[in-house]
């Protein structure tokens, strides 16, 4: 989960990592009631993605109104992709040095690479190769402290004793908050040689949320910022709407499989909405998971059709037609024509019971494809 | 990085966690197929036996007693670490975990230990492994599993089943299939595997079935440059519509920037000469039109 900055920062603070006062703001009207840090302010829209300052997304304000069009103006629009839905509102650094730092970790060699730069504040494929000072380390408290006080020992001698002790805390709370990425960019070193994160980019590992009580209780707290992992923290599966004007709502198992259906559709000039991995190991014997999918479907706009694709190695096929044809009837708000592509074990029991419900079974994708069109062309 | 994943009929496999819904099903769907499970393990220590196998209460006494290699482990995501750690301590050197939602620190960790140990480790979220005709580790359905000539490696499993079976219809079968699993960190990785592929007699071609995320691809296609790899090599690659910043199902199927785009993933793999198809009918099509 890539953590937004503000909520990075909460985390991190636990950790011994501080940042500039600042607070979280989700509604520009509430300003008035809101308890800011010291003037002056930088406002900061809270996206899950990098290059918020091209964005227009990082302003600096000097006076409350300023603060309050800013904040207006931010909240609700859309960045690089992203709905923004909050801004952080930041006590300002100035007169500070600016740092880098980072670790991220390498799936291919299975270590953690260390970055440190004395040019920070900039996206870092930005800083030259020569003032960028890389190595990596196993994902080890002591062997990432080492390499971090070795890169920091190449930075001015205004930085080297900051990024060193900053490096040691992020290493912790990297390893304490298992973590995928964590960079601090700006790290703001002040003259007296103390220091604080001017930003956070923190991305953790949903796989561990359920040993990360605090992630977990932040990602609770604030489901709305984050909706993709809460749905699969309450549902365990996978649901990702492709295309809120999509036409063609899938019901497929194996996320291999399924993004494949999705090319091949947009392929072939068809409009699905829905990416689902529904796992139908885990329906056990229960309609409850078909019903909840079968409705979010139903919430698209333009739906004109349900393709159900299972290839079935292990699955029943007797047994997930009776579910499905069950669900159907527990989702009525579904008004669509469904198509089934089936494979696997249990075949023959699987017709019968579709066909009584008067869905067609099919074992070649293409001509579920071709009955879906004629669903498609019926206008 | 070379390993040598394959096994044979003879390989005395143990199930970790052989009591459990999953374990139980999956050694008597294995044995079946004629899999050599000599024995499984179960940590309450109250099962005697199950479907005629022997269960023990801890992996060192299933491997005195069976003498088993080799381990295919049914456990929960947050215990597959500790039970991994037992199977190796045990001496078991070849471990396959279908388990999904391993925390990835937890894999860091354990593949050091893999490799300390000098043993293979396929996975996590693998659907298993199998040589077509003798032996299969995992999940991988009888009915794609017809013995061939096709090396066959795939993040997905869904994707990797469906694909076997019409390849089999068409009368393509596989030498030895690896399913390395869809996480960023794993045992095994595609180009861990081009020396084997490159060296076994039995294997003709190779398709690998991959996705978006991570970099797995462009490894292997730069492995495949340096040992020039002279077999043909094909490349079905799902997720080329999927959007930005979003995990797809896959812990590693996430596309950030321009890292692990579709089109990336396409290019580096050209360059090394590998086919990429864009839908299963033509990769189905073009891997028989070669391979058959």
């Amino acid at each position: 989960m890539f953590l937004l900055e503000h909520d990075a920062k909460r985390l991190l603070s636990a950790h011994g990592i501080p940042s500039p006062a600042g607070i979280l703001l989700e509604d520009a009207s509430a300003l008035k009631s809101a308890v800011l840090p010291a003037a002056p302010w930088i406002v900061k829209g809270q996206i899950a993605a990098g290059s918020r300052g091209k964005a227009g997304l990082i302003r600096k304000a000097a006076t409350l109104s300023e603060v309050q069009t800013l904040a207006a103006a931010i909240i609700g629009s859309t960045a690089r992709g992203h709905p923004v839905g909050a801004v952080r509102i930041e006590k300002a650094v100035s007169g500070a040095k600016e740092a880098y730092l980072s670790l991220l970790l390498d799936s291919a060699t299975a270590q953690v690479r260390v970055m440190v730069s004395a040019h920070g504040g900039m996206d870092i494929e930005q800083v030259a190769r020569e003032d960028l000072y890389t190595d990596s380390a196993p994902a080890d408290a002591e062997q990432l402290t080492a390499c971090i006080r070795r890169l920091a020992a190449a930075l001015p001698d205004s930085l080297r004793a900051a990024v060193g002790a900053a490096g040691e805390r992020v290493v912790h709370a990297f390893l304490a908050l298992e973590a995928l990425l964590l960079e601090i960019n700006p790290l703001f070193v002040l003259a007296d040689g103390s220091w604080v994160a001017g930003d956070a980019k923190l991305v953790t590992d949903d796989n561990a949320l359920a040993r990360q009580p605090i992630v977990r209780a932040l990602l609770e707290r604030r489901a709305a910022a984050y909706p993709e992992t809460a749905l699969k923290l309450q549902h365990g599966f996978d649901y990702v709407v492709v295309d809120p004007s999509g036409e063609i709502g899938l019901l497929t198992t194996g996320a291999g499989l399924s993004m494949m259906l999705i090319d091949e559709l947009r392929e072939a000039g068809l409009k699905p909405y829905n990416f689902l991995d529904i796992r139908t190991g885990g329906l056990r014997g229960e309609t409850a998971r078909l019903v909840q999918v079968l409705n979010w479907i139903a919430e698209g706009r333009n739906i004109r059709v349900v393709l159900v694709n299972i290839f079935a190695g292990i699955t029943d096929l007797a047994e997930f037609s009776r579910l499905l044809v069950a669900a159907l009837a527990e989702a009525p708000a579904l008004k669509v024509p469904v198509v089934a592509r089936l494979v696997g074990n249990g075949l023959p029991a699987a017709r019968a019971t579709l066909s009584a419900a008067g869905i067609a079974l099919h074992t070649d994708l293409d001509a579920a494809l071709a009955e879906v069109r004629k669903h498609l062309s019926r206008r | 990085m070379s390993i040598n994943p394959r096994v044979d009929r003879s390989t005395p496999v143990i199930v970790q966690g052989i009591t459990g819904r999953t374990g139980r099903l999956h050694a008597a769907l294995m044995k079946r197929y004629g899999t050599r499970i000599v024995g499984g393990v179960s940590p309450s220590g109250t099962t005697k036996d199950i479907d005629d196998v022997p269960v023990f209460a801890a992996c060192r006494q299933a491997v005195l007693a069976t003498g088993a290699t080799a381990s295919v482990l049914f456990v929960g995501a947050m215990q597959l670490l500790g039970a991994m750690e037992e199977a190796l301590d045990a001496g078991i050197r070849y471990l396959v975990t279908p388990t999904e939602g391993m925390p990835v620190h937890d894999a860091l960790k354990v593949r050091e230990a893999v490799r300390a140990a000098g043993a293979i480790w396929i996975g996590a979220s693998s659907p298993g492994m199998a040589v077509a005709g003798e032996t299969k580790l995992g999940f991988l359905p009888d009915d794609s599993l017809k013995p061939g000539q096709l090396g066959l490696m795939s993040k997905s499993g869904t994707l990797s089943y469906e694909s076997g079976y019409r390849l089999a219809q068409k009368g393509v079968g596989t030498s030895v299939w690896v399913g390395v699993g869809g996480d960023p960190v794993k045992g095994t990785r595609f180009a861990d595997l081009v020396p084997f592929y490159a060296d076994d007699e039995k294997t003709k071609g190779v398709l690998i079935i991959g996705e978006i995320g991570g970099s797995d691809e462009e490894e292997f296609a730069a492995a495949l440059t340096a040992r020039r790899f002279n077999k043909p090599v094909f490349a079905l690659i799902a997720g080329r519509s999927a959007p930005e910043g979003v995990t797809m199902g896959h812990a590693g199927a996430l596309v950030h920037g321009a890292h692990g785009t579709f089109a990336a993933k396409r290019a580096a793999l050209e360059a090394a000469g590998v086919t990429v198809f864009g839908s299963l009918n033509e990769m189905v099509t073009g891997v028989s039109a070669r391979l058959r």
